[in-house]
């Protein structure tokens, strides 16, 4: 089957190609050449819509059990949005941890076809990708976290060479079936568990003796030598302390020029100036940002209203609990793996320190230059739900609006904020490679986020509107893999994505000290930790997608 | 004008969520209306006039007659008005009533008067497990109102309550007032074990000496003032607790739960 669309204006990054009025083939699920003469079987004419690939949420906590505790704890986001079964679609429910089928179809309906879980913990890789394997249409892939597991700490203590390293690292990867790796607190996880309250980027674990900045620097050296696409993915110390943006420049400062990606920023800017001790440090970030050209962030932006927050970092979950709205919260320990908080917390723009999040990263995108290396996350549901993304999209679009917004948050947090004064406006350009074509780059997908023959057929028509918000939230038409998913925000029909991954090679002795370590400590043998290709593509809806490593011959 | 008054035809063979038949939803509309509203039962959809034959046109005073226990959700959020239901009624009764009356001649099911905030629930029968509570995972339960049962109770009654009177002429089940913030709760009948487990504030009025936690503190024996005073509260109720032979102003008094905010009170009569 021959699928044309004719005369859209395509935004494709990927190929440089910024609002051109161009035709687009797609056949057996890609997107191809213009055929020399085979017949059209379905035209859609796109005269005047705006023409994008499917959109990529790189950093989404959208698998794996901090969810299902979120779940658990917050029954009445549940309650209060049921949504119903139709002829094609499967019931299901929630506003700020919506079930897997949910999250699927409102993805989908706004124009995203792939997201990526975050913090896929090896122990519980098996269940993260089973409940991805429930979410459909997405694509999906998962970063594994490393950096607060005992194993790990034990191969620092005892001094062991790099190479012991990347081999664990690599196994942990393909073992988890993930594409990136990503580290919380790096090391701060397991300090909390030896009553370690706070830890500093060069504070040592209390028992391992081991500090955050070695940490990151092994595992980030690890991921560059391994070969994986996906540099290093940093969830930094003192997430949400005032004064905390001097750790994440220092943090910078310390990786050394390896590749490092930032995670949800705004939580990570923040100075103590002010009558409040708390101010925005997105100015001396943004700068730092744009100097290290090795250095790629996403934002985590806060959105006014309910949300819950769902993080392996135990020690400052544990920390915010008092923040905790409605009150209830977890904190938990995952074996010797990690640990894990869940915190519901209700963003309100009359506080002064919700507002001033608010504003921060706001701050954050539009003072950092280069959108191939900023990524639009709200790191969902951290920040706010990703429904909330064509409101985000919208504030970043359209400065009067951002404006109007800005004048109704907390006077003290206004007065705080620069962001009256920046003039800047993302253009559409600008949007599709932070939301496409930069996040596939980022995440090392070879044929996703671009329009060029050859690329999946994963695609989004719009119609243009200056009110950003009602055209991100509804897209004319949404392609996944060449079949039309979505039509007017709606779900039309569903497919499975796949799970992309990334399959490193490592010295196989590595396992033989894991063997024991599994055996003594773990409540899982090691022959059951590996996940098997089987377990995900034998129901007949899942596949998995091998991604190259950088040095692979593609 | 007379009440609105349904008689349930037979025995429905699912249960039935009855919440659309409130005072407030009915007050504009004619008999002819009410008796094509659906009720969602099960799997399906049933009118009322398939369920129940329909006479009278108060719509602010409505009879449920031969209720059976699968009518759930009777009253719910309730804002004026009366109802009366002749026989049992089943899970989530007057669930989250804000004001109103409602009666019951036999028995009620779980969750009655679950997150009631103001008005009067009577249940001449027995009441399931958690009478007065709030739905799993929230935090607030009855916030206002009184509830009267002349029979037993089941476990969990007042459940995370916040406020109102929880009157028991019965016996109450295991784990009676567990996590209350505030509020009364009276039980003239025994109580089960974990009386006030985890409650933070809030009051439990006994007749007959409970098996307490280790996490109360007896404090002794005290002449409370304030007890005519309450027991003068309940002089209209069509109840024991309105009969001047069971008040008493003599009690032992026992703090907790210490392993909480500990600023409870367990209240025996001596």
């Amino acid at each position: 089957m021959l699928i044309k669309l004719t005369s859209g204006t395509v935004y494709d990054p990927a190929s440089g190609i910024d609002g051109q009025q161009q035709d687009i083939y797609i056949r057996d699920g890609r997107i191809i050449d213009k055929p020399a003469d085979a017949v059209v079987d379905k035209e859609y004419d796109l005269k005047g819509k705006v023409v994008m690939s499917g959109a990529i949420d790189m950093h989404t906590h959208i698998g794996g059990g901090k969810g299902n505790i979120a779940r658990t704890l917050l029954p009445e986001d549940h309650r209060q949005d049921p949504v119903h079964r139709s002829d094609i679609t499967r019931s299901g429910c929630g506003h700020a941890m919506p079930s897997t089928f949910v999250t699927g179809y409102r993805y989908a309906e706004m124009g995203y076809t792939a997201g990526f879980e975050p913090a896929v913990l090896p122990n519980n890789a098996r269940q993260a990708h089973m409940e991805m394997g429930d979410i459909p249409i997405l694509d999906k892939g998962g970063y594994v976290m490393l950096g607060s597991d005992d194993y790990l700490l034990r191969l620092l203590t005892a001094k062991k060479d790099q190479k012991a390293i990347n081999d664990y690292v690599a196994w942990t990867m393909a073992g988890a079936k993930a594409i990136g790796v990503k580290v919380v607190n790096p090391g701060g996880i397991n300090a909390f568990k030896f009553n370690q309250r706070k830890l500093d980027l060069d504070e040592q674990n209390s028992h391992y003796g081991v500090t955050p900045r070695e940490i990151l620097k092994v595992l980030a050296t690890a991921v560059k030598e391994i070969g994986v696409a996906h540099p290093l993915h940093v969830h930094g110390c003192n997430l949400g302390v005032p004064g905390n943006v001097q750790t994440t420049l220092d943090t910078i400062q310390g990786i050394g020029g390896l590749p490092m990606h930032l995670t949800h920023i705004q939580f990570h800017s923040y100075g103590t100036e002010g009558d409040f001790k708390f101010s925005s440090g997105a100015a001396q970030i943004a700068e730092a940002i744009n100097r290290n050209k090795n250095i790629t962030i996403d934002v985590g932006q806060i959105l006014f209203g309910q949300t819950v927050t769902a993080s392996g970092d135990n020690m400052r979950q544990h920390a915010n609990h008092k923040h905790a709205s409605p009150n209830k919260w977890v904190t938990m320990d995952i074996e010797c793996d990690a640990g894990c908080g869940v915190v519901p917390f209700k963003y309100k723009d009359q506080n002064f320190v919700n507002a001033l999040q608010w504003a921060i990263g706001l701050e954050t995108f539009l003072l950092v230059n280069d959108p191939w290396r900023i990524f639009l996350t709200t790191d969902h549901p951290n920040g706010a739900p990703f429904t909330s993304y064509p409101h985000l999209i919208r504030l970043l679009m359209d400065r009067s609006f951002r404006n109007e917004v800005l004048s109704t948050i907390h006077p003290e947090a206004q007065k705080m904020t620069t962001l009256a004064s920046i003039e800047r406006e993302y253009t559409l350009q600008e949007i599709a490679i932070m939301t496409r074509a930069g996040a596939a780059r980022l995440i090392g997908l070879k044929d996703r986020g671009g329009l060029s023959a050859g690329n999946w057929a994963d695609i989004t028509v719009y119609t243009d509107n200056t009110d950003r918000q009602k055209m991100f939230e509804k897209p004319d038409y949404v392609f996944k893999d060449g079949q039309l998913v979505v039509v007017d925000g709606k779900v039309v029909s569903t497919k499975w994505g796949t799970t992309h991954v990334v399959t490193p090679d490592f010295d196989p002795s590595v396992e033989k000290g894991l063997k024991d370590y599994f055996d003594r400590y773990m409540t899982m043998k090691l022959g059951n930790f590996k996940i098997s290709d089987d377990e995900i593509t034998e129901d007949g809806r899942g596949s998995i997608s091998v991604h190259p490593l950088t040095g692979d011959v593609a | 004008m007379s009440a609105l008054t349904l008689t349930l035809k037979q025995q429905p063979t699912q249960r039935v969520d009855m919440s659309p038949l409130v005072c407030q939803h009915l007050a504009e509309l004619s008999l002819s209306e009410i008796g094509a509203l659906v009720l969602q039962s099960g799997k399906s959809l049933l009118r009322v006039n398939e369920l129940f034959s329909i006479e009278g046109s108060d719509t602010q005073d409505i009879i449920i007659n031969n209720s059976v226990d699968t009518l759930d959700f009777i009253g719910k959020d309730l804002e004026s008005g009366r109802i009366t239901v002749n026989g049992d009624a089943g899970a989530y009764l007057a669930f989250g009533m804000k004001a109103g009356d409602i009666k019951v001649s036999g028995n009620v099911g779980l969750y009655a008067a679950c997150e009631m905030k103001k008005g009067y629930l009577e249940v001449s029968g027995n009441a399931g497990d958690f009478l007065g509570a709030a739905l799993p995972g929230n935090k607030m339960g009855m916030k206002g109102g009184t509830i009267l049962v002349k029979g037993n109770v089941g476990e969990r009654a007042g459940d995370h309550m916040r406020r109102g009177n929880i009157l028991i002429e019965g016996n109450a089940g295991d784990y009676c007032g567990s996590r209350m913030t505030a509020g009364t709760i009276a039980v003239m009948g025994q109580t089960g074990r974990y009386l006030g487990y985890a409650m933070r504030r809030g009051t439990l009025l006994l007749w007959n000496q409970p098996n307490l936690s280790a996490s109360f503190n007896d404090c002794g024996a005290h002449t409370l003032s304030f007890l005519p005073i309450l027991f003068a509260s309940f002089k209209t109720l069509n109840s024991r607790f309105a009969d001047a032979s069971e008040a008493f102003n003599r009690v032992q008094r026992y703090a907790g739960d210490m392993s909480e905010m500990g600023q409870g009170e367990v209240l025996v009569k001596l």
